[in-house]
């Protein structure tokens, strides 16, 4: 049994509890232990537009939480996953901004060691556990399911700092979803951003990105679009009608986290993987079995 | 000797400039100088289509030492950090992290910070997050809490009050 | 060991004279021991200063000579030469630096002076210790090896060839002509590359002078200046030369016609495993690739070879084997030539996306009349003739994450395709050309590049972020610089302009030949101004794109240049050696071979004495005088003519 100390940010244990609870379900049947260890912040990437010295120490402090309990840190959320390798790069890099992010540290009495690693889903899942593990434990695999893959802009760069995956041709969601029977395919917004960091002050703007995608993506006949991010995933899922609305289009397009559509393949029933949770219009995948 | 920018009178604000190339050096990011105007940034900017940001411009008129006229403006806040253009730049120039740099230099100059950063920022020095729990509706209308559904309580700074000192001290640090 | 030894201070003008103070240190070394007579002269190094040297050394009957000078670099040789001249030999001459080391680097001129002083007195008391040498003769081996039978190869084969060498043109493809014969017309001037590549294909072919080794490659190379063993192994081409008319009908024949991609093609047109490799090819005979071919990859070819059926000159063979020669040369000229940058590098610019994303060679390809598609300008998807060309330059030029340089002729082969296509498809083909800068600098080009302006032809100030495939059209969005506009372009054809690369086996080759390479991988020229063509390796010169991304002309006049240098070597009956190289002493070898794990130039080897001893034994065709086993030698037993430890010793003492 592997054993992570799960990260979980700002968005997803406030809002998204699909992607927690979908985590919490497949993740034990792959070997892997999470352990929730208590005094999280947020990571500070949000706000780093405000100080990024804010941004850096927040960062420090949620990775130093974790390297007092002695384990590494598993952030399934791909902005925090990069806010924390981000602020591991710097802090092991040069000691002088070690010294002085640890400084602040000390009011908490808390202190950046960097004996801890950062895993991402895509680490944790692909390069971990492995595509052949995962392959195992299907006992559904789909059909016939014409997948659009979203990566989002955190998981995949900047490139320059160590990402999970290449940042202009990712393979690794699709290499899992191919595992479980899925048929991703390529379009050629698959790299296009969200919007949803414009929700601090374009709100419009952020639903006009995530609306302008999902139309094509609707138009060129995808069953289902997948993402591993709570940000984006608010955007595609649970903001999906607004957006709609914003691109004056119809939205009817079923969204749903990569780990949930890897617990239906696992015979895991959906009322456990948090499909209720989804706003988008999940049962047109007739993905069986409550 | 002097060069003036004629449509802003603006003298160059070379102390600045090289305050701003620093810090870019410092987190180890490519200093604005290398950039030759290709304006590939510009050409995939996610920003651009639809709010008109030019990042190969920003990288321009920091050259230039033309910092003030960014540092009051809207535009800087149209970044969405995508980070295509840092990441697609031949010269590694990261417009991206300028943009940052400016933001930064706005709030500590005193100008309103637009939109919900300030919510968030509240949040965060009260409850250790960006927003608090939720209530969520289900597709079939039922409204659940992270209890409702089975989900462990969410973790939070242990002493609230030494959180909020380091943030406040945080505050007014320079990268 | 010298016993009177003359002093000589040049002023070099105000260079020296006006920091150290020439007079004092002539009467300085008057006083030092050994000196007999010191004499000071503005100019050293001309005729007047040489008369001195040479007078000076009859009247005193110098043994040896101390001049106080610029750097050895500039004028030891001609130095040398003039003691030897005087009666003195050559070695017994020791240079002290008194201006780059001294005037030129200090300001003081009392203690430049004592530093100078300093200097001289250091030098006198290695002079006194040099011993007379002897350069020894390197017989030359009056042939030479051309590597590479591209334009650059061509020309330098055929420049020694006509200064009477014998010339070895080893080309690894079936057929001389390189990227020349891949291309349909040259810019500035439009000329048919063709047309002005077969006729000195054929002077190549047809030269007394020159063997011509094609389908073959340089395995291993020995020895030194003037004196090469080359072992060059000559792949199989399974068909007879002697018997083979290069008709073709093999080839028309042939069980995988159509599905063997076509290199000469670059990769957009299809041959069969038996194939010529283009219509004009030197020598005009087919080769079996063997990798494609099903007779020599599964031992049968459905119910018999077609081929053997096809040919009437009997010339197919399956038993050929690889053969090994070995040469001898005295020089060599590298002419290997480039590859492009993989498109696939800039995974955003669509390559792998989707077929109708081409690369500026294939696009040469297409243009040409013995192209796949027989000269017509097609999109590869669909077949259809492009209503829209967008060119995209400096894929992966001037990119810090791919090739920091310049390819220097994407932006004038750009221009050369927009004329070209709109000759072929009419002028209202559109075509629009994404650039950052256009590079027009030769002779010629800057008219070349109004004249395409004057051509409706869409220039855009900008690069590309993508090429998006959205249903069956491309689609760039492009910043334009120029109006501060986005623009969304969609496009039938989209041509990226690679950035030009070292050949995938560069690293290889210099391995093999000992040259170096610079840190962009392109061979090393020993000065990138004056000395362009050579290499720090003696007897080995570099031509044309192996060295450097150029265009054709600058290939050629390297070419030629490179020839005249190596004709420098082959045009002597004999080199002299270098004497200044490692000797070994012998009673202080123990034989532990530390000098010979360092040796570059596989100079050193262990030999065996009557007694059972061993010792190291330099080779002094081969030594190149580096020092490497010198400082190696545990014991001190290995030593540098000129450079001993018991001359080294004292001229340390004495100058501090």
């Amino acid at each position: 049994m592997k054993k992570y100390a799960l990260y979980p940010g700002c968005v997803m244990p406030t809002e998204q509890y699909a992607y927690e609870i979908s985590i919490r379900e497949i993740l034990p049947k792959l070997d892997v232990e999470l352990v929730d260890i208590k005094g999280f912040s947020c990571c500070g990437e949000p706000i780093k537009s405000v100080n990024q010295m804010i941004t850096l120490a927040l960062s420090a402090r949620n990775i130093a939480l974790a390297e007092k309990e002695g384990l590494d840190l598993f952030s399934p959320c791909p902005i925090c996953h990069l806010a924390l390798t981000d602020c591991k790069r710097i802090l092991d890099k040069d000691p002088e901004m070690n010294q002085r992010v640890n400084n602040f540290l000390n009011d908490e009495d808390l202190n950046y060691n960097g004996t801890s690693e950062i895993l991402s889903i895509l680490d944790l899942l692909h390069d971990t556990i492995g595509v052949e593990k995962i392959k195992e434990k299907v006992k559904k695999p789909f059909k016939d399911l014409k997948t659009a893959v979203h990566y989002g802009c955190h998981l995949i760069r900047p490139s320059e700092v160590g990402r999970p995956d290449d940042s202009e041709n990712p393979q690794k969601i699709e290499n899992i979803l191919k595992a479980i029977g899925a048929k991703p395919e390529y379009y050629s917004e698959k790299l296009d951003c969200c919007g949803a960091l414009l929700n601090a002050n374009l709100p419009e703007s952020a639903l006009t990105k995530t609306g302008q995608k999902l139309k094509s993506v609707q138009e060129q006949g995808f069953n289902v679009f997948i993402d591993t991010c709570p940000w984006c995933h608010r955007q595609y899922d649970s903001k999906q009608q607004k957006a709609g609305e914003t691109v004056a289009a119809k939205l009817d397009i079923p969204v749903v986290y990569l780990t949930q559509l890897i617990g239906v393949s696992f015979g895991i029933p959906m009322d456990k993987l948090g499909f209720d949770l989804n706003l988008s219009p999940v049962d047109k995948l007739k993905l069986g079995g409550k | 000797m002097s060069i003036i920018d004629l449509t802003s009178m603006g003298e160059s604000q070379t102390e600045i400039r090289r305050e701003i190339n620093e810090r870019l050096t410092k987190l180890q990011d490519e200093i604005s100088d290398y950039c030759y105007q290709c304006a590939k940034c510009t050409s995939g900017c996610e920003a651009h289509k639809l709010l008109e940001l030019e990042p190969h411009k920003i990288v321009a008129l920091l050259k230039r030492g033309l910092i003030d006229e960014m540092v009051n403006s809207d535009i800087i806040w149209t970044c969405m950090s995508c980070f295509k253009c840092r990441e697609r730049c031949p010269q590694k120039v990261a417009p991206v992290e300028i943009l940052f740099a400016l933001k930064n230099m706005a709030v500590a100059s005193g100008k309103q910070i637009p939109g919900n950063y300030t919510v968030w920022l509240q949040s965060v020095l009260s409850t250790g997050l960006l927003q608090d729990v939720k209530s969520v509706s289900t597709s079939d209308n039922k409204t659940k809490t992270r209890s409702d559904l089975g989900l462990p309580e969410i973790s939070k700074p242990l002493d609230p009050s030494k959180f909020q000192t380091m943030l406040s001290k945080l505050a007014v640090e320079k990268v | 060991m010298s016993q009177k030894i003359g002093v000589f201070v040049c002023h070099c003008g105000i260079n020296i004279a006006s920091t150290v103070d020439v007079k004092v240190l002539v009467d300085y070394a008057k006083t030092l021991d050994g000196v007999v007579v010191s004499k000071d002269y503005k100019y050293m190094c001309s005729d007047v200063g040489a008369n001195l040297i040479k007078d000076s050394i009859k009247k005193h009957k110098l043994d040896g000579v101390v001049i106080a000078c610029c750097s050895p670099r500039m004028h030891e040789h001609t130095f040398r030469g003039v003691v030897e001249s005087g009666g003195v030999n050559a070695f017994n001459l020791e240079i002290a630096n008194i201006r780059e080391q001294c005037s030129w680097a200090h300001v003081d001129k009392i203690k430049a002076t004592e530093k100078a002083k300093a200097l001289v007195r250091g030098a006198v008391s290695k002079a006194k210790l040099l011993e007379p040498l002897a350069t020894s003769k390197i017989k030359v081996t009056h042939a030479a090896l051309v590597i590479g039978g591209g334009i650059a190869g061509i020309q330098s084969a055929l420049d020694l060839a006509e200064e009477g060498n014998k010339v070895y043109l080893v080309e690894k493809n079936p057929s001389i002509g390189g990227r020349m014969a891949q291309l349909d017309k040259t810019f500035p001037t439009l000329d048919c590359s063709g047309c002005i590549l077969t006729p000195k294909m054929m002077e190549v072919a047809n030269h007394p002078n020159i063997e011509l080794l094609t389908y073959s490659e340089v395995v291993g190379v020995e020895g030194s200046i003037g004196n090469y063993t080359v072992r060059v192994r000559k792949k199989a081409r399974f068909v007879n030369l002697d018997k083979c008319t290069g008709c073709g009908d093999c080839m028309e024949a042939c069980r995988m016609k159509g599905h063997v991609t076509s290199e000469f093609d670059e990769g957009i047109g299809k041959r069969s495993a038996i194939y010529m490799p283009f219509p004009q090819a030197i020598p005009l005979k087919c080769v079996i690739d063997k990798d494609s071919c099903l007779m020599l990859t599964r031992g049968k070819c459905g119910a018999g070879p077609l081929c053997v059926d096809a040919c009437e000159a009997n010339a197919i063979d399956f038993k050929q084997k690889d053969k090994e020669i070995e040469l001898n040369v005295g020089a060599i000229v590298v002419a290997t030539g480039y590859d492009l940058l993989d498109p696939d590098r800039l995974f955003e610019y669509g390559y792998q996306v989707s077929d109708d994303v081409i690369t500026t060679m294939q696009m040469e390809r297409l243009i040409s009349t013995s192209g796949p598609t027989a000269g017509e300008i097609l999109c590869p998807s669909n077949g259809e003739k492009p209503k829209s060309i967008t060119y995209i330059l400096c894929v992966g030029s001037r990119d810090e994450n791919e090739c920091t340089w310049c390819c220097r002729i994407g932006c004038m082969s750009s221009l050369k395709h927009v004329y070209l296509l709109k000759e072929k498809l009419g002028d209202d083909v559109e075509i629009n050309i994404c650039y950052t800068d256009i590079r027009s600098y030769g002779k010629g080009y800057e008219e070349f590049y109004r004249k395409i302006r004057g051509m409706n032809t869409n220039f855009f100030r900008g690069r590309p972020s993508e090429v998006r495939k959205m249903g069956d059209n491309l689609t760039i969005d492009l910043f334009d610089t120029t109006t501060n506009k986005l623009f969304e372009i969609k496009t039938d054809l989209v041509v990226l302009v690679p950035a030009l690369v070292p050949r995938a086996d560069a690293d290889e080759l210099s391995r093999t030949l000992r040259i170096s390479q610079s840190s962009d991988g392109f061979l090393l020229e020993a000065h990138p101004k004056l000395r362009p063509m050579d290499t720090f390796t003696g007897g080995i010169f570099i031509a044309g794109c192996c060295q450097a991304p150029k265009d054709i002309q600058d290939s050629v006049a390297q070419a030629s240049g490179a020839a005249a240098r190596a004709a420098n070597i082959l045009s002597k009956k004999e080199l002299e050696s270098e004497p200044l190289i490692s000797c070994v002493e012998e009673e202080l070898c123990s034989g532990c071979s530390t000098c010979i794990s360092v040796c570059a130039y596989n100079a050193i080897e262990l030999k065996q004495e009557k007694d059972g001893k061993t010792h190291a034994k330099v080779n002094e065709a081969l030594c190149m005088g580096c020092g490497a086993c010198v400082a190696s030698c545990p014991s001190g037993a290995m030593q540098q003519r000129g450079f001993k430890d018991k001359q080294i010793r004292p001229m340390i003492e004495e100058t501090i």
